[in-house]
Parts: C-alpha cells; structure tokens; sequence
C-alpha cells in the first residue's frame, strides 16, 4: 500500500466546487509535482493533505493511519483530534508567503516547535538547527529578524523550520511564486537537495522546468480534475490531453 | 509659595485616589476587554453578538450617565436594586466602560494578523492556545500598544469624573480649596499633577514601543 493515499477527494467552498474527484497515491520517497492553471484547485487540494482545509468527501490515509474516510451518509468524517495532530506533525508545510514569525529571530523560529510541541530541551534541538541553517546556508543569519532577510533567505528558513520538526513529507505550495526571478534558485536547489535525500515530496509549482526536473511524477490539475498525471518527461514532451497541450503551449 | 506648601500636601491625598482608582481599573479592564475581543470575534453566534450591543451601548452613552446609573440608579431597579458605595460603584462603571474600548482595540489588533501566522501555527503542530500564547498575542501587543497608550491617558483623565460620587480625588479636592480660598493656584496645581502622571505613562509606552520595535511586520 501507497504511503499517502488520497482517494476521490471532493471540495467545495460555499456552493463553489474546487476539486471534483481527485485521487493521488504517494510511495514514500517519491516527488511530486501538481502543476496547472491557477484556481485548478491544486493548492486546495494540497491544503486538504496539510489539514488547513477540511475535505466534503473523500478519503485520506498516511502510513496506514486514517486521516478522513467518507462515512455512511456520504459526508467526510475525520479522525478524532489525536490522529489529526500525530499526522499534522509528521508533514511539513512551506508556503508561499513564508508565514514565519516575524516577531522571532531565525533561530528563535526553527526552535519554537520542536520546544512547544514536542517538549524538547532547547540544549538538544540547537544542534538540529545548527545543522539545518547550516545546510540552508543561514547559519550565519541566526540572530536576525525575518524581516531584515530577502525573501529567497525566507524560504530556506521556512525549510528549516518544516525541517526541525523532522517530518516525514514535505509539502511546498508554491514556494517560489512570491519571490523575484533572481531568488528562486536558491529556494529550487534547496528542494532539489531534500529530493536527493528521498524525502517524501509534493510541491506545486508555476516552475515547469523545475517541476520536470525534480518530480518523479507529474500532476496537471484543471478545474477541479486531474487532467494528465505520468512521468515528467511523458506529461511535458509528449502530453495526452488536450488541456494539458494548451497549458503547456500556453507557458512557453 | 507658603500657600502652595500648604495645598500641594492636601491635593496628593487625591492623587492617591486618582491613582489607585487608575490602577484598578486598568488591571481588571485590560484582560476584560481581551476576553470581550475573543467572545465577539468567536464562532458563538449569540455571544458575539451580545458583547456588539454591549459594547455598541458602552460607547455610545455618556461615562458620566453610566457613573451616576450604577451609583445611583441601580438601588432603584425592581429586583436587582444593588447599591454599591462609591469606590465600588466608579469601578465597576469605569471597568465596564472601558472593556468595551479595549475590546475595540484589541479586535483590530488581533485581526491585523495575517492567516498565513495561524496556518505557519498550525502545520507545525501548535495547538489553539499554543498559537495565541506565543504566535498571535505578542504580535497584537505590538500594534495595540498606540490606541492602548490613548486609552491609558484618556482613562487617568476620565478618573475625574467621579467627583460626582463625592469621591476625594484631584480634583474634587482642587474644587474644594478654590471655593473655599478663592484663589487659582490650586487650578495650576491639579493641572500639573496630571501632566506629570501622563509623562510618565507616555514614557512608560514609549519604552515598550521601542522593546516592540526590535522586529518590523
């Protein structure tokens, strides 16, 4: 069995449907890429994995735990508040705006969690983030506030800081979307590394080239469906679907 | 100058009412008005919109009526009819009154805080109260802290109002003295003393507005 299984998963938001009937298997290690058109619904449904968005239908399973099943009367029923939390705290999330705690220096930040959360002592967490800032190249940045920081040195530390708590997958919506041309690589080559790694993965991106290159597998959403999925150099060189054709066309 | 030796001493034993009347009240309305802030901004529909119409009544009615209403009027209503004595009864009307300023205040200060802090809380495992503890409440401190410094000076000055009750504080006392030595000093006096209150909390508020500065938004 998948190590994230997400089945028919339905969404919609005050009469407005976002997602369909969307399935998504995962085997750990694996990296995925959720392209496509914006409001196709695949930072919803990324939303809905990460629990900041409850699902209408639909169920989804991480390592053998149930997260929601579809119940009866056909409506979602979620887990009870313990399960949502244990599997909460093994997914990472980077967003695209960074959402990191300005009033908290960098380190401050990627040692609040692993504090408050797990209960670690701040002697045993230091080294973890040493190693972390060290590896998103920010060490040296330890004691600034987010806002002195330039929005690709933002993300990594919002890396480190999913990171700290050591999760099983990593979930990046849109990690460069909010950032100049000139910052995304360094965000890029950040993710690229984790890939190397085998970390569990599912990034929705605007970044094709990116997306082709790191993804194991390709996603393309559009409204509310997955029009295309397959291997990265099937879905960009030779897409099946009409949808995808234009998309594609469309970004060049 | 014999003169004012002789009134300054009398008028600091109002002082001593103005500011333990302050001070009370600051204390009790300050997590008064947090606590109203969360009801109306909850999900508990009724709640929420009982602490508006409170807070829309609170604003939109004299302190003064308010003052007199609880001090006066409340012994006089079928059923409830409590009578408090002075201090308790200026407590009460200012704490209430205030609350409902300070629930304002801190609305806008808590919803001046981005989702993406709530959502940032969250996939890392915070829970409810963790978030508020650490994430949200010391970022709405910091935005708080200019209309909270208007209230707080606003407040020392509103504290007058009690003369009505017949309480001793500055300026009851200073109304005292003129008429009794139809002179103005005591004006000039009272005048000062509120200058030098305000002062310090004005210093008071400008050292936490830099403590707070150390981060921008």
């Amino acid at each position: 069995m998948s190590f994230i299984s997400m089945q028919h998963i339905e969404k919609s938001f005050k009469g407005n449907v976002v997602l369909k009937d969307v399935s998504l298997e995962v085997n750990k290690g694996e990296v995925i890429s959720i392209i496509g058109p914006s409001g196709s619904g695949k930072s919803t449904f990324l939303r809905c994995l990460g629990q900041l968005e409850t699902i209408d239908k639909g169920t989804i399973m991480v390592d053998g735990l149930c997260l929601v099943k579809t119940g009866a009367d056909g409506k979602a029923v979620y887990a009870d508040k313990k399960t949502q939390r244990a599997l909460q705290i093994r997914m990472g999330m980077v967003f695209q705006q960074f959402n990191l705690f300005p009033h908290m220096t960098v380190l401050e930040n990627i040692l609040i969690a692993p504090k408050m959360v797990k209960g670690m002592k701040e002697a045993d967490i230091l080294p973890i983030a040493e190693r972390l800032l060290k590896k998103v190249g920010l060490w040296d940045k330890r004691d600034e506030y987010p806002s002195r920081l330039s929005g690709g040195q933002k993300q990594r530390v919002a890396i480190a800081r999913a990171l700290a708590m050591n999760p099983d997958i990593m979930l990046f919506d849109e990690p460069t979307s909010a950032l100049d041309p000139e910052l995304t690589g360094e965000v890029l080559r950040t993710i690229q590394q984790l890939a190397e790694e085998n970390m569990t993965m599912i990034i929705v991106t605007h970044e094709m080239a990116f997306a082709k290159q790191v993804a194991d597998k390709v996603l393309f959403m559009a409204d509310g469906l997955i029009q295309e999925e397959g291997r990265p150099e099937e879905v960009f060189d030779h897409p099946q679907s009409p949808r995808t054709q234009a998309f594609l066309q469309s970004m060049l | 100058m014999e003169y004012l030796a002789q009134i300054v001493p009398v008028m600091a034993e109002g002082l001593k009412v103005t500011v333990s009347l302050f001070c009370v009240v600051l204390v009790l309305s300050i997590p008064g008005g947090m606590i109203l802030a969360m009801i109306r901004m909850s999900k508990l529909r009724v709640l929420a919109r009982i602490v508006a119409i409170y807070v829309y009544i609170m604003r939109g009615t004299p302190l003064m009526l308010q003052l007199l209403f609880i001090y006066y009027g409340l012994p006089f209503i079928p059923y409830i009819g409590i009578q408090f004595d002075d201090a308790t009864a200026a407590i009460v009307a200012f704490v209430m009154n205030y609350a409902a300023y300070l629930c304002e205040v801190f609305r806008g200060g808590i919803q001046s805080i981005p989702k993406g802090q709530y959502e940032g809380a969250k996939v890392l495992g915070f829970t409810y109260f963790q978030t508020m503890r650490k994430i949200i409440i010391p970022q709405v401190i910091k935005c708080v802290l200019p209309p909270l410094a208007n209230e707080t000076i606003n407040l020392l000055k509103d504290t007058s109002l009690v003369y009505v009750l017949a309480m001793n504080d500055i300026l009851r006392i200073m109304r005292g003295i003129v008429q009794r030595d139809f002179d103005t000093s005591a004006f000039f006096v009272a005048g000062v003393f509120y200058l030098l209150m305000t002062f310090v909390l004005t210093r008071v508020f400008s050292y936490l507005e830099k403590r707070y500065a150390v981060y921008d938004e």
